[in-house]
C-alpha cells in the first residue's frame, strides 16, 4: 500500500529508548571521543628549538614568537587544523581531546 | 443554578485538560521520531511564559481587530468545550445544544483567520485565503455528519444522543450503518480542523511562516494556542461521545458520574492520538488544491451518504 | 493643441499582484538568499534572485597567504563539500609543481570523497523532507547521517572540515579497525538507504514532488547546469567519468552515472538516491583494492611548497552538487597570484526562474531545495558598470590581467 509507509516504523520506535545523548543534562553521559580527535593544543616548551616553522604554516595567525626564541599560542584564534603538529621537527606540539574550552577571560586561552 | 456552577467548574477544567492532552500529543510525536520530547506540562509553561512577553501590535495592522480576535477565539473555544463537559457532568441537557457548540468552534477558527489577515503582513493574507479554502472544504462534511446523527435521534440536544446510547446499552456507530459512515466522515474532518499535517496548509511553517499567526506574539499567541487546544479537545470529545459512548457498554459502578467522565476523556485522548498525532507523524503536507479535492471527493460523499441512510431509517 | 494629459499613457495597476520577499531569513532556507517572488493568489509569476548575503572575500584573502595556508582557507568555503574544494586545489598545485602523490593517497582521497558525497546527499534528502512537512523522515535521514559523521571523526578527527588533503598526499592512514568499521557501516547504510527510498515513494510525498519545478533538457543545456540538477533533466555529464581524477582513473568501470529524463523535483531526488547506492558500492570497491605504500610524498610540506614554480592551471572535480572548477595562478614564491573558484551552485541558481514561473507558492521551498543550493559556495563577485549598466563575463584574459605586478 502506497499510503502511510512510515506507519510501521513510527509505531515500532514508540516505546524504544530515544537516540538522544543527554550530554550536560545527565551527568556522565557523553559520546565516546575517538583518539584522532583534534582538540586543544598542548605545547612542550622544553622540546621546542625555536625554528619558527610552525608560524610559517599556521593559517589563522595563532602562533607568535616570544623574546626567548620560543612560541606562544592564542587558542581563541585556532581552528584545530593540526598543521603545526605535522611540521614541528621535534614533535613539541600535540592536540589533546579537550573541547570544552570556554572561558570568561580571553587571557586564559594563551598558552606559552 | 446547577448549570452555572457546572459551567464555572468546567472552565478551568478545560484549560488544564486541553493543555495536558496537547503536551501528551507532543511527547508521543517526539517519541515516534526517536527524540525525547518536551515534558508533558510544556504547553502550560509556554502559556505562562508567553504572558510575560511584550504586547506588540504592528503599525500596518488594524489594531482593534488584531487585539480582540485572540480573546474572542479563546473564550469561544473554551465555552464550547465547557458546554460539553457540563452536560457530561450533570448528565442532562444544559447550557446549549449541538448547534451552539458547533457555532462556537467554527467561530474560533474564523477568528484565527480574521486576525491573521488584519495583521497587514502578506504572509497573513496568504494564510487567510488558504484557511478560507480549507473551511469551505471541511465544515460541510462535519456539519452534515452531525446532522445525520440528529436526524436519526430526532433531537439536536447533546445529552439526548448520549441517553439513547445508554438506554440501548450499545454504541451508535456499531449498531447502525449510517452512523458508522457518519463517524468515518467526522473522523476524517478532524485533522483539518486541528491544523495537523497533512492538512495544515494554512499554517505551513516552511512555506508561509505560520500563516495567520505570523505577527502574533506574547499573550495573543498564548490565547490562540489555547483556543486551538480547546477546540481539539471539543472535537475529539464529540467524536467519542456521539458515536462511541463507551460507558453505555462498559460501566464502572463505583462513582458512576465521575468514572463515566474519566472514561470519555481517556477515549478522547486515544482518538486525539489516532486522528491528530499519527497523521502528523507519517504524512507529508498537501497543497491547498490537493487537500480541497480530497475533502470534496472523499469526505463529502461519505457525509451525504450518511444523511441519506439515516433518512431512510438505516 | 494637444492636451498634455492625453499624451500621458494611463498606467494600469494590477492590484492582484503581490510581491513577497522569500528570504534572506526564512524557515525554509538553510542559507540566506533573497528571492523576490511576484505572485497572484497562489501562482508564481516572476522570480528575482539576489545573492551576496554570505560574501566573505575568500579569493582576495588567498592572495595574502602562502600555499599551505590557503589550503585551509579554501576548505572553509563550504562545510559540506569541504573535501572537494581541497582536492581540487591540491590537484591544481600538484599539477603545476609536477608532484605525483602515491597511489594509496589517491585511493584514500577517493574514499573520503565518496563518504562526503553520501553525507551531502543524506543532508539534502532530510532537508527536502522537512520542506514538505514530513518531519519524521527528516529525523530518520539525519540519524543515518550521524553514522557517517562518526566515521569521519574516527578517520580524520573532525566531523566536517576534515583537512585530510595535503600537498603530495593525505595526512592520515587507515588501520584495520577503521576498515572494519567502514565496512560494517556500509552494510547498515545499504539497508537504511533502501528504506529511505521506500519512504520517498509514499503517496503524499509523491503528490508534492512529482511534476513540480520542471526543467527541460534545452533549458538545462542553455543555462550550463551541472551536477544532479542536470542529470535529472537528461543531460548526461559527470566529471568522474569524463575527466577522471584521483583514483577514478582506475575505478572507471565500477560505477554508473544515474540519469533521469523527466526533469521535475522527483527526478532530481531520485538521481541523488541512486548516487547514494553507487557511492556505497564504490567505497566497498576502494576498500578492496586499496594498495599498500606511503600516503604522502614528503613529510615536510614547506620543502614541497618551495618546489612549486610560477604557472596557471584549471582543475575540475565532481563535488556532490556538480562540477567544481578552480583557476589557480601561482607566483613561484610560495604565494598565489590569483585564485578563482566557480562552484556548481552558481549556474544552478539561475534555473530558479524557468522552474518557478507557473508553480504555486507551496512549491517554492521544494524547488529551491531540489537544486541543492549551497549559498556559502555561491557568493562570488560580478563586475557591474553602474554608468552603463553593463555586465562583463569573466574570461581567461580578464583572469590573467589581474595583479600582474
Amino acid at each position: 500500500m502506497k499510503l502511510g509507509k512510515m506507519l510501521h516504523d513510527a509505531l515500532r520506535v514508540l516505546f524504544k529508548k530515544p537516540v538522544t545523548v543527554q550530554y550536560l543534562t545527565k551527568p556522565g553521559e557523553m559520546v565516546p571521543i575517538p583518539e584522532r580527535f583534534r582538540g586543544k593544543i598542548i605545547y612542550d616548551k622544553n622540546a621546542c628549538i625555536g625554528c619558527l616553522l610552525c608560524i610559517r604554516t599556521c593559517p589563522s595567525g595563532v602562533i607568535t614568537a616570544t623574546a626567548e626564541r620560543k612560541v606562544k599560542f592564542d587558542v581563541a584564534r585556532c581552528m584545530f587544523c593540526g598543521q603545526c603538529v605535522e611540521i614541528c621537527p621535534k614533535k613539541a606540539i600535540t592536540l589533546s581531546s579537550e573541547f570544552e574550552i570556554v572561558v570568561y577571560e580571553k587571557e586564559k586561552l594563551i598558552i606559552w | 443554578m446547577n448549570t452555572l456552577i457546572a459551567l464555572l467548574l468546567a472552565f478551568p477544567l478545560v484549560f488544564v485538560i486541553s493543555l495536558l492532552f496537547d503536551g501528551i500529543d507532543r511527547k508521543l510525536h517526539a517519541r515516534m521520531q526517536r527524540r525525547i520530547g518536551p515534558p508533558i506540562i510544556q504547553p502550560l509553561y509556554d502559556f505562562i511564559k508567553l504572558f510575560s512577553k511584550e504586547r506588540i501590535v504592528p503599525t500596518t495592522a488594524s489594531s482593534r481587530i488584531f487585539t480582540v480576535s485572540p480573546i474572542f477565539a479563546a473564550v469561544a473555544s473554551i465555552m464550547g468545550t465547557s458546554i460539553l463537559l457540563a452536560n457530561l457532568m450533570l448528565r442532562e441537557n444544559t447550557g446549549g445544544d449541538l448547534i451552539v457548540v458547533l457555532y462556537l468552534l467554527a467561530m474560533s477558527s474564523v477568528l484565527v483567520m480574521v486576525g491573521g489577515s488584519s495583521s497587514g503582513n502578506p504572509y497573513g493574507a496568504i494564510g487567510f485565503s488558504r484557511k478560507m479554502s480549507m473551511l469551505i472544504a471541511y465544515e460541510v462534511p462535519l456539519l452534515l455528519s452531525i446532522l445525520s446523527v440528529s436526524l436519526k435521534i430526532n433531537s439536536l440536544s447533546y445529552y439526548d444522543i448520549i441517553s439513547v446510547q445508554i438506554a440501548a446499552k450499545s454504541m451508535l456507530a456499531l449498531t447502525f450503518p449510517s452512523m458508522a459512515v457518519a463517524a468515518t466522515a467526522f473522523l476524517i474532518c478532524i485533522p483539518a480542523t486541528a491544523d495537523a499535517v497533512p492538512f495544515d496548509v494554512s499554517e505551513a511553517k516552511t512555506e508561509i511562516v505560520h500563516g495567520p499567526l505570523v505577527e502574533y506574539g506574547g499573550p495573543f499567541l498564548a490565547l490562540f494556542k489555547l483556543a486551538k487546544s480547546a477546540s481539539n479537545l471539543a472535537l475529539t470529545l464529540l467524536a467519542t461521545t456521539l458515536f462511541f459512548y463507551l460507558p453505555a457498554v462498559f460501566r464502572v459502578y463505583a462513582l458512576p458520574g465521575l468514572s463515566d467522565l474519566l472514561i470519555c476523556l481517556v477515549f478522547a485522548l486515544i482518538f486525539w492520538f489516532l486522528t491528530i498525532t499519527v497523521p502528523r507523524t507519517i504524512f507529508a503536507r498537501l497543497k491547498v488544491g490537493q487537500a480541497f479535492k480530497f475533502y470534496w471527493l472523499v469526505a463529502l460523499p461519505l457525509s451525504v451518504t450518511a444523511v441519506l441512510l439515516s433518512v431512510l431509517g438505516l | 493643441m494637444v492636451d498634455k494629459h492625453d499624451e500621458v499613457k494611463k498606467i494600469e495597476v494590477d492590484y492582484t499582484r503581490l510581491r513577497i520577499p522569500f528570504g534572506p531569513v526564512h524557515p525554509a532556507l538553510k542559507e540566506p538568499v533573497l528571492l523576490r517572488v511576484t505572485v497572484r493568489r497562489e501562482e508564481v509569476l516572476d522570480v528575482d534572485v539576489v545573492l551576496g548575503h554570505v560574501h566573505r572575500g575568500i579569493e582576495v584573502l588567498a592572495e595574502n597567504r602562502n600555499l599551505v595556508q590557503t589550503l585551509y582557507l579554501v576548505e572553509r568555503v563550504c562545510g559540506i563539500c569541504s573535501h572537494s574544494h581541497t582536492t581540487c586545489y591540491v590537484q591544481a598545485l600538484e599539477e603545476i609543481g609536477g608532484i605525483q602523490p602515491p597511489e594509496r593517497a589517491l585511493y584514500l582521497r577517493t574514499l573520503i570523497f565518496e563518504l562526503e558525497r553520501i553525507h551531502s546527499h543524506l543532508f539534502l534528502l532530510g532537508v527536502m523532507a522537512h520542506e514538505i512537512g514530513f518531519d519524521t523522515l527528516f529525523m530518520f535521514t539525519w540519524y543515518v547521517r550521524e553514522k557517517i559523521l562518526d566515521l569521519f571523526e574516527k578517520v580524520t578527527g573532525n566531523r566536517v572540515h576534515h583537512a585530510m588533503n595535503t600537498l603530495g598526499g593525505v595526512r592520515w592512514d587507515l588501520n584495520q579497525h577503521m576498515v572494519d568499521d567502514i565496512r560494517a557501516t556500509m552494510k547498515d547504510l545499504q539497508k537504511s538507504v533502501h528504506r529511505i527510498y521506500n519512504f520517498f515513494q509514499d503517496k503524499t510525498v509523491e503528490k508534492r514532488l512529482c511534476d513540480v519545478g520542471v526543467l527541460s533538457k534545452d533549458d538545462a543545456e542553455r543555462l550550463c547546469v551541472v551536477g544532479p540538477t542536470a542529470r535529472g533533466s537528461g543531460v548526461d555529464m559527470d566529471v568522474r567519468r569524463d575527466h577522471p581524477y584521483a583514483a577514478y582513473t582506475y575505478l572507471k568501470d565500477y560505477f554508473s552515472v544515474a540519469v533521469r529524463e523527466k526533469g521535475d523535483v522527483y527526478a532530481r531526488t531520485e538521481v541523488r538516491l541512486l548516487e547514494l547506492f553507487e557511492s556505497i558500492s564504490l567505497i566497498q570497491k576502494v576498500l578492496e583494492e586499496l594498495p599498500n605504500g606511503p600516503i604522502r610524498v614528503e613529510d615536510n610540506v614547506i620543502r614541497l611548497m618551495r618546489r612549486i614554480p610560477e604557472g596557471e592551471v584549471i582543475s575540475l572535480v565532481e563535488a556532490p552538487r556538480g562540477e567544481l572548477l578552480y583557476f589557480v595562478k601561482t607566483d613561484g614564491k610560495e604565494g598565489l597570484r590569483r585564485l578563482k573558484i566557480r562552484t556548481p551552485t552558481i549556474p544552478n541558481v539561475l534555473t530558479l526562474k524557468p522552474m518557478l514561473v507557473g508553480c504555486e507558492i507551496a512549491d517554492i521551498p521544494v524547488v529551491v531545495a531540489s537544486i541543492d543550493p549551497c549559498m556559502a559556495c555561491a557568493n562570488r563577485l560580478i563586475v557591474v558598470d553602474a554608468t552603463t549598466d553593463s555586465k562583463k563575463i569573466v574570461d581567461m584574459d580578464f583572469l590573467r590581467r589581474r595583479r600582474q605586478a
